[in-house]
């Protein structure tokens, strides 16, 4: 087999921090590669150099296409050469239409003016190869998830590229249609194309790769056919240690039940007069570590945002210690002692133009100031307090927020809610992009605050990472609650039937 | 310890407050050797007059730029407001006390209007203080179908015109309102809100603060003393006069931005905005001075706008790339 991609020791470092280190690996013609990894192991990174988001002279180290060096200055250079990227977010526009929508940017034209007809021709042609029936003159917006998510790949291939590169093509799909992408995938790869396939789903990468690459930390651990690899040995590979280590559950006494959600329902975001939530009852105990699990979309981030008084809710009630409360703003909430850690650190977890300081205590203003005005040395005293004991690796507390690694971000996120006397946290998936030192302390953060009786809400998009933690798990799936397992029955089987449940009743 | 204080001096050097008095005082330098008028005293109180104007509204702008807003409609309330004391004193015959708190209300309600646009109906701050600012100068239109309203009570116009200890009054007025705007945004929670809802919105309603009405409060601030501006300036001319704050909008907005304060909100401070508009006067002072004609004058007004923004976004840039 002709090798077709050659990547020779890449380096890629933000300011100080290395979040690449030293990579190389080779695709041959005709392969799907895997590539799998924790998040913020340097998968996505890998993407962004191959198809020219970072340029040439941005990271060390090169890259060669059918022998020839890369040397991109732009996503535009990378599709001349033959590389096409699939995001892992859907980047389609939506209100054009699916023809419009493939040739966008490479629209056939005669002079200025543009050739309709043989657009909606040709679009037919691809629509085929991916197996997606729908009229090419549809407005994208009207597409279903998996039907967008085949049409980005579609997009990718009126380029006609050499090397795919597809960012979690299956992660906002249910299992039957991420079955037929990867049959598609599988398709497109018989007829010479390579791919390099990222993606969480391990049971998934173990059907479709030729072979699997794992990153932790920014460095290739290993490269294995899939032949010779097992579950295990990726998950190994993944976390550097076996999985036990890593989540080391400390249990904390139970006590009663603290926090009641009872038929919540939460209106659709972008669909008027639909919910998004529908129904959805369940509790939690003093101590007790609850996790959400379920797929992207299934409901659960729009849940806690409602009772958290940041969305607005259809109806349903909240109890906490037994006692309806009214949360109409996150303020309400606070208040009742009730925080959260939304999962958009960067959108709304962390204020980028402050210091830590300010960011820590921005939820606290009360208890630093007398009559409104800040009491700076109760601020900065409190700050330090927190910044010791959380270990946050940065410049001191006047330090700029933004200047942090995510792992030392999100502790100052977290801090903001220790400093306040909780009885319930709400975490929405607060080790994504975390590396894996700072998620093991996070881990520890978490199960201490259990022990001192605050009751946690977390929802993770990682399985083992929910089962590693948590108590009880229920599972999300359509809006709708389709499991409830406690620890004692978290076993590898009760896994797989939550897997499944989520598989079957997610989006 | 050793390496702290360092630190703290670094910090100092790079601070733009600091940069803006540098290039001041050259500024100030080079007028004064072009024409000595420039460091008499009736001259220096002269530019610090005209800066207390435009101060008082800047100082508003500034809240509003740090909390991610802009107030595009200050120049027309400034008249409007004038015009509305005025009227009271004029054709109402009303004490002067309760002539100032009407100006002061009518340019709280455009705040009000503003906020209302803006939080309510979700109208880009633009857009929606472009359209009060038109509205705001329409009503000054009707209101005086174009002539001025005078004369007005002489005690009114000691406010504008009046000294103490060799002061002018504005001058002490701009001067106390500055100190306060420095303790208010530096030393209460209000202050730090201001900057967390400019910072990241989101983030500040996570963290349980009021976005939407500390949106209210800037604008109401803004506006209130856009309208106080308004008052004083009737008060100087000893009259109503239609056609003033044309424009002020954004002599007072790039003011605050060579001040430093960032327009993506979140950044900024009260003593660069007080640089920033003395810088302004200084230069507008100088270029008289030095006998640059007036239309010129437009021009470099101008191009400073660009080479402050300019300097302002590539500073940005870099730290980003870094």
């Amino acid at each position: 087999m002709e090798k077709i991609l050659e990547v020779k020791q890449v380096t890629k470092r933000f300011g100080k921090i290395t979040v690449f280190n030293q990579v190389s690996l080779d695709l041959f013609q005709g392969e799907i590669l895997a590539i799998v990894g924790e998040n913020g192991a340097g998968k996505s990174t890998m993407m962004n150099i191959l198809s020219g988001v970072y340029a040439a002279g941005e990271y060390e180290g090169e890259f060669f296409v059918r022998g020839k060096k890369c040397e991109f200055r732009s996503e535009h250079d990378a599709k001349e050469h033959g590389i096409e990227m699939v995001h892992q977010e859907i980047s389609l526009h939506r209100d054009l239409s699916v023809a419009e929508n493939l040739f966008l940017g490479v629209l056939p034209h005669q002079g200025p003016f543009i050739r309709w007809k043989e657009i909606y021709q040709e679009a037919q042609k691809y629509l085929d190869v991916v197996n997606l029936n729908v009229d090419p003159y549809e407005d994208v917006r009207n597409l279903s998830n998996s039907q967008q998510q085949l049409l980005s790949i579609a997009k990718a291939l009126v380029c006609k590229p050499e090397i795919i590169l597809l960012d979690e093509p299956t992660s906002a799909l249910t299992e039957s249609d991420a079955r037929n992408l990867n049959q598609i995938i599988r398709n497109l790869v018989s007829q010479g194309i390579s791919c390099i396939y990222i993606s969480h789903r391990l049971d998934e990468v173990l059907e479709i790769a030729d072979r699997i690459a794992v990153l932790r930390d920014g460095e290739m651990i290993s490269i294995r056919s899939r032949a010779e690899s097992t579950v295990d040995q990726i998950i190994g590979d993944m976390i550097g240690r076996p999985l036990g280590e890593m989540y080391n559950k400390q249990s904390a006494k139970l006590g009663e039940v603290i926090f009641e959600v009872e038929e919540l329902k939460v209106p659709h975001p972008y669909i008027l007069d639909k919910n998004i939530v529908e129904n959805v009852s369940f509790n939690v105990r003093r101590g007790e570590i609850l996790g959400l699990a379920g797929l992207v979309g299934a409901g659960r981030s729009e849940s806690m945002c409602a009772v958290y008084g940041y969305m607005k809710k259809t109806s349903g009630k909240v109890k906490l210690e037994g006692r309806e409360i009214k949360i109409q703003k996150p303020l309400d909430a606070i208040s009742h002692g009730i925080g959260m850690v939304s999962e958009d650190r960067k959108g709304s977890g962390i204020i980028a133009p402050m210091t830590l300081r300010e960011n820590m205590t921005i939820a606290s203003l009360k208890d630093i100031s007398k009559a409104g005005f800040l009491k700076k040395k109760k601020e900065e005293d409190l700050a330090q307090t927190f910044y010791d004991a959380l270990h946050v690796r940065a410049g001191g507390i006047e330090d700029y927020i933004r200047n942090l690694s995510g792992g030392n971000q999100q502790k100052v996120v977290l801090s903001k809610w220790l400093m306040k006397d909780l009885k319930v946290l709400i975490l929405d998936e607060p080790t994504r992009g975390v590396d894996v030192g700072a998620k093991i302390e996070i881990y520890n953060i978490i199960y201490r605050l259990a022990q001192k009786g605050v009751a946690i809400i977390f929802i993770s998009s990682e399985l083992n990472e929910l089962l590693g933690v948590c108590d009880r798990m229920i599972v999300f799936g359509h809006g709708q609650i389709w499991g409830n397992i406690d620890r004692d029955s978290f076993s590898q089987e009760t896994v797989m039937k939550a897997a499944t449940c989520v598989e079957k009743y997610g989006i | 310890m050793e390496r702290k204080k360092k630190n703290v001096f670094k910090s100092m050097l790079k601070t733009k407050e600091l940069g803006i008095l540098f290039i001041l005082i050259i500024l100030s330098i080079l007028v004064e050797i072009a024409n000595p008028i420039f460091l008499t005293y009736s001259n220096i109180m002269d530019v610090l007059r005209n800066t207390s104007y435009t101060l008082i509204i800047a100082l508003g702008m500034t809240f509003v730029l740090i909390a991610r807003g802009l107030d595009l409609s200050v120049g027309s309330i400034l008249a409007l407001s004038g015009l509305i004391s005025a009227a009271a004193m004029f054709y109402f015959h009303l004490p002067i006390f309760a002539a100032v708190l009407l100006g002061l209300l009518c340019g709280a309600l455009f705040g009000f209007f503003n906020a209302l646009f803006i939080v309510k109906l979700k109208i880009p701050p633009m857009i929606a203080t472009l359209g009060s600012l038109y509205m705001a100068r329409g009503l000054v239109l009707v209101l005086t179908k174009g002539s001025p309203i005078y004369p007005l009570p002489d005690a009114f116009s000691q406010f504008g015109k009046g000294y103490v200890l060799g002061i002018p009054y504005i001058v002490l007025v701009a001067a106390v309102l500055a100190l306060v705007g420095h303790v208010v945004l530096k030393h209460t929670t209000f202050g730090r809100k201001v900057y967390a809802i400019g910072g990241n919105p989101e983030t500040a309603k996570f963290a349980g603060i009021d976005v939407n009405r500390i949106t209210f409060s800037v604008y109401l601030l803004c506006s209130t003393l856009a309208a106080l501006s308004g008052i004083l300036t009737a008060a100087r001319m000893g009259s109503g006069q239609p056609s003033v704050g044309d424009g002020t909008e954004m002599t007072v907005i790039t003011a605050v931005i060579i001040g430093g304060v960032s327009l993506n909100g979140g950044a900024g401070t009260i003593l660069g905005t007080v640089l920033g508009t003395v810088l302004m006067s200084v230069l507008s002072s100088g270029m008289n001075l030095v006998g640059v004609s007036a239309y010129w004058q437009k021009f470099v007004m101008g191009l400073i706008i660009i080479v402050a923004v300019g300097f302002d976004q590539y500073q940005r840039s870099q730290r980003k790339a870094a």
